[in-house]
């Protein structure tokens, strides 16, 4: 029987839910899941799969830090970064470095739906709001 | 120039400050202007969105993994991927007198042309109507300037009022002659220098309305001296489902403003109708569950907090009121349909129009029998309830008698005269749209009604009399009109006065 939308994101958040040992993401479950999900060939397995993916790449994103600079930052700096990131999403939070030089100067780290933006760029949009 | 010097320093010092933590998401997802947006996690309900490129959209849909944001705007340049912020604001729109003979869209924006809005102060556009404790009793009337309104349905400040009828049976005209007659008062007022005088401001509130038709009603405004005693807010049938659903809020704030501020204000929501119609498509495109007619399950809540806002507060804060009339058009006079009854459970009251009235010539064409007013009959004037007391009973007799007459059966002296009376009070209720009559006038011509003057008269002469005998007492005895409006009860004096007036009157009416 073919499920409804509701049902299936239903079943993908408890199968998501299923998936955390300690109250974080165990990847050999998710792996488990999605063989799961994938080997039933029954009706609708698909769309259940693309549900589990969409949650479990939520739950990634808002483990993971982008932080973008003008400049590539020294690894002392990346290394301090880093562990105040630790410090204040949790052990596994995976951090990312990129230089964009549009920021034309400070950094700019996203993590999750988090931002945290002290580049220059920022800053002269505000004046220019502010006008 | 120092002064400037200092701002521009300010704000640049203010730029340069280290960075702050700001709510971000990314757009999945857009159409119909509706946004369904990834991350957002701080996002609160009817928290504004910047959404980048100058627009802005509302959170209304707080779901476990996105966000449903309806768009303000055009959206067109929007992509999916975009970074949106959260801006931690709810919707405001700009309040005050400096919007008072503007037309403005629902943001507060103007339409109008004549350059920007006055205002330093903004309401948020969802704000919680008056407590109990904050409200007092409705008390003063307020005068639409249509007879059997206020003789037989009167209004209070502070009162919402249901105006519900069919398509084309006269409702928006009720209100335009109530906002019409409101700015006479409030002129007369003022070249008089009344002091003790509450002016009542108004704001219209167009919803799903044809852009012709709102032009229509901003001349009419406009030629009979309104427009400075009032508000349009402008959502009309081309202006998104969100716009149409956020204006009668922003309306509703903008009076609100007044009511905070102690003074007196209407608001007429045009319409109701059209204003659910909107919140469904709203509802539907961000997939609200739908129930009764795929309206969502709390359109009840909307109108209800809604019209919650409109209130008459206490001397202790300010004896400001706000008060209400929305409009419901009906579909072949059907008052049991969904919104209908919704709003009439609401509202403390209604005034029914009729298709069938409106085509036999009795404009406006009020149904007595189906109108009521719940509270107003504590707001009307003493003189009033004297002359008034008895006609909705004289009109409901007479049109069961004259059902009864149909039957062309030989009727006794005393019904005929029912009848022949009951038909003459139907004749003076009849009135032309936008010429609201003063309540002195009023009181004195349903005394005449009440006292057998009109009995006399031919009933198809009636408004040749009706309209001369008002001429006469306007241009020979306007001081006791005078007396009557100041005194605000018919004495025994006063009523003697009035009876050699309309004696007097009558020798000279052939």
């Amino acid at each position: 029987m073919l499920k409804s939308t509701r049902e299936i994101k239903r079943e993908a958040k408890h199968l998501f839910r299923l998936c955390f040992v300690n109250g974080s993401l165990d990847e050999d479950r998710v792996r488990s899941v999605l063989r799961g999900i994938l080997g039933s060939k029954r009706r609708g397995s698909l769309p259940l799969a693309g549900q589990f993916q969409r949650l479990v790449s939520l739950d990634r994103i808002s483990h993971t830090a982008k932080v973008e600079s003008a400049v590539p930052l020294s690894q002392d700096l990346q290394a301090n970064v880093q562990a105040s990131l630790v410090q204040a999403y949790g052990p596994e939070t995976n951090t990312s470095f990129a230089d964009d030089p549009t920021l034309i100067g400070g950094m700019r780290i996203r993590v999750g739906s988090d931002l945290y933006d002290g580049s220059i760029k920022a800053g002269l949009a505000a004046l220019e709001n502010s006008f | 120039m120092a002064n400037l010097l200092l701002e521009i320093e300010e704000q640049i010092a203010g730029a340069k400050t280290t960075a702050r933590k700001e709510n971000v998401g990314v757009i999945r997802e857009i159409g119909d202007g509706v946004a369904r947006i990834d991350g957002l996690s701080d996002a609160m309900l009817n928290e504004m969105i910047d959404l980048g490129h100058g627009v802005t959209g509302l959170a209304l849909n707080l779901d476990e993994t996105e966000v449903g944001v309806v768009i303000l705007g055009d959206y067109t340049q929007l992509e999916e991927g975009d970074e949106v912020r959260a801006t931690g604001r709810l919707l405001q729109v700009p309040v005050g007198k400096g919007l008072l003979g503007r037309v403005v869209n629902t943001l507060g924006e103007p339409l109008d042309g004549k350059g920007p809005v006055q205002s330093d102060v903004a309401y948020p556009v969802e704000k919680l109507a008056p407590g109990i404790i904050r409200r007092s009793p409705v008390k003063q009337p307020l005068q639409t300037g249509i007879m059997p309104i206020d003789a037989m349905i009167p209004i209070g400040r502070g009162q919402r009022e249901l105006i519900i009828g069919d398509r084309s049976t006269g409702k928006t005209t009720i209100c335009i002659d109530t906002i019409i007659n409101q700015a006479r008062l409030n002129k007369a007022a003022e070249v008089a220098g009344d002091k003790d005088f509450r002016p009542i401001y108004c704001i219209y509130v167009a919803i799903g309305q044809k852009q012709s038709s709102i032009a229509r009603l901003i001349t009419v405004l406009e030629e009979a001296g309104a427009m400075p005693y009032t508000i349009i807010v402008d959502s009309s049938a081309s202006d998104s489902a969100t716009n149409q659903y956020l204006a009668p809020f922003a309306g509703a704030a903008m009076g609100e403003w007044f009511m905070d501020n102690g003074m007196d204000a209407l608001i007429v929501f045009d319409d109701l109708s059209k204003h659910a119609v909107a919140y469904r498509q709203v509802s539907l495109v961000l997939k609200r569950p739908s129930g009764r007619e795929a309206y969502p399950g709390d359109v009840f809540y909307l109108h209800s907090r809604l019209l919650e806002r409109a209130a008459r507060v206490g001397e202790k804060y300010g004896n400001g009121s706000l008060t209400a009339m929305p409009i419901i058009e009906t579909q072949a006079g059907d008052v049991s349909a969904y919104i209908p009854t919704n709003v009439i459970s609401i509202t403390d009251g209604q005034i029914y129009l009729e298709t069938d009235l409106f085509y036999q010539g009795v404009r406006p064409a009020i149904s007595v029998g189906l109108s009521v007013s719940r509270v107003g009959s504590e707001a009307q004037l003493k003189a009033m309830k004297q002359v008034a007391g008895q006609l909705k009973g004289d009109l409901a007799q007479f049109r069961e008698l004259a059902a009864f007459a149909q039957f062309g059966s030989e009727l006794d002296a005393k019904t005929q005269a029912q009848i022949d009376r009951g038909k003459r009070i139907v004749e003076v209720f009849k009135q032309a749209q936008y010429s609201p009559i003063p309540v002195e006038v009023q009181v004195a011509l349903l005394w005449a009604v009440q006292n057998g003057d009109f009995d006399a008269v031919p009933v198809e002469r009636t408004k040749e009399f009706q309209s001369k005998l008002t001429e006469f007492l306007s241009l020979r005895k306007a001081e006791l009109l005078q007396k009557i409006a100041n005194e605000k009860t018919i004495s025994e004096p006063l009523a003697s006065e009035l009876k050699a007036a309309i004696d007097a009157f009558k020798q000279t009416w052939k």
